[in-house]
């Protein structure tokens, strides 16, 4: 595992290689406008990690599958980090461009409406009882969570928005700059992997360590054998 | 074998008659959206020139607030006499006794927004129009049905008053967001209302039936 994060630690730099010194500068924003390669591919990291969230919950409600349950809480973790990546830079990108931190533009709302439900699925993981409860009930607000979004999205962008559209499926980007995105996006999904894969092991040992009066136990049958 | 839909009336019948027995939780609520009214009077600085503008989003705040009051209750009695246990121990459908526990939840939201609407009217000087109760009560079904499904997983769990409104806030936006529209076209914004009623009945059938396929996942133990 050692070797994959050091991987991922590479391709990330190779990445900001390629941001800070290969991509154009914008003609009408200037440096800042760097933000967009790592914004856009860590909301797409993080949209990538709560499907896989979905599909561990609907995976465990069926199969009642522990290894799909400990998957969809390793991916609630590491989603709920890219998405504050994504809101952080997002606000940093925006104060210049648009002249302030926030608007309550549909993306944004429903972006940070993500944030609150996966937040508030790591907090159902902390208090139900751990074990079936637990994953029972975080499989029903991560399967509502993943829906409840979009529906956000659609009942805001009804009304108003000001969030620029999808530049990439568009053609709207010069050539090194869809490059630099392209690379960057896969880098980052790749360090979305491997970061859902370590918390995947932390998460297999914290399930296979035995609860403390346990732990007593098992002390105890070295004396008993002996 | 019973047909669910009867299970669920005698289930919500249930809920109301030891509602009707106590009237603890329909005056505490109808007090609760007028001291609301109250306290956004002062938060707001309200006069005639600017009530029209703020009554729908103080309209959706005292409703938002009183709700999570109302479904926080709804399992609180069921948990405290372990008789959840009992009714899921009937060949009774677990979607069929959630529906029940959500109608009288919805009931119970419904006569407080029979306080909410007329105070609005009295204090805010907002119409009391067809299209507005018409968007209040579409939403109140949504809102009962997502609202019921979390207060059942909450309490089966530690820190439940905690959990209940951050669980349930962010899916209820839909119906603030289209409700809350559909309010302020009924007080005069422009634009028409019957894409929101629209919007809220698509969303009413989507939450409705999303949180009876849930119930099962939330109430089985």
């Amino acid at each position: 595992m050692t070797k994959w994060a050091a991987a991922a630690t590479a391709a990330m730099l190779a990445a900001a290689g390629l941001i800070f010194l290969y991509a154009p500068t914008d003609a009408l924003q200037g440096p800042v406008q760097r933000i967009f390669y790592l914004h856009v591919s860590s909301a797409i990291a993080a949209y990538g990690c709560f499907a896989v969230v979905l599909l561990g919950g609907v995976v465990y409600l069926w199969k009642d599958s522990l290894a799909a349950d400990r998957l969809a809480r390793a991916a609630a973790l590491v989603g709920v980090v890219f998405t504050t990546v994504t809101l952080v830079m997002g606000m940093l990108w925006a104060k210049p461009i648009w002249g302030a931190f926030w608007t309550w533009d549909a993306r944004l709302t429903s972006t940070l409406v993500l944030w609150m439900i996966y937040a508030g699925y790591l907090l159902v993981r902390r208090l139900a009882a751990s074990g079936r409860q637990a994953a029972r009930f975080a499989a029903v607000v991560g399967i509502f969570g993943f829906i409840d979004v979009p529906v956000v999205h659609f009942s805001v962008t009804w009304w108003r928005t000001q969030h620029p559209g999808p530049v990439i499926v568009n053609n709207a980007l010069p050539p090194e700059m869809l490059l630099t995105f392209l690379v960057t996006m896969a880098c980052t999904l790749f360090l979305a992997a491997v970061l859902i894969a370590i918390r995947y092991q932390i998460e297999t040992l914290t399930d296979e360590t035995p609860a403390p009066a346990a732990v007593l136990d098992s002390g105890l049958r070295p004396e008993s054998a002996r | 074998m019973i047909r669910p839909v009867t299970i669920a009336l005698a289930v919500a019948r249930k809920d109301l008659t030891s509602e009707w027995r106590t009237r603890e939780l329909v005056p505490a609520l109808g007090q609760f959206v007028v001291l609301a009214l109250v306290i956004a009077n002062f938060g707001f600085q309200i006069d005639s020139h600017n009530a029209a503008a703020i009554a729908p989003g103080v309209l959706w705040l005292a409703l938002v607030f009183a709700g999570l009051v109302a479904f926080g209750r709804a399992f609180t009695a069921e948990r405290e006499q372990a008789s959840l246990e009992a009714m899921l121990l009937t060949p009774a459908p677990a979607a069929a006794i959630f529906a029940g526990k959500a109608m009288a939840a919805a009931m119970l939201l419904v006569l407080c927004e029979a306080v909410l609407l007329p105070a609005l009217t009295l204090f805010f000087g907002t119409p009391l129009s067809v299209p507005l109760v018409a968007a209040v009560l579409l939403a109140t079904v949504g809102m009962a049905a997502l609202g019921c499904l979390f207060a059942a997983l909450v309490a089966q769990v530690r820190a439940r008053e905690l959990l209940l409104p951050l669980l349930t806030l962010p899916l209820w936006i839909p119906f603030i967001v289209a409700g809350g529209q559909a309010v302020q076209v009924a007080m005069g914004a422009s634009g028409g209302y019957n894409q929101a009623l629209g919007l809220l009945i698509d969303f009413d059938i989507l939450f409705v039936v999303l949180t009876s396929l849930a119930a099962r996942f939330v109430l089985d133990d």
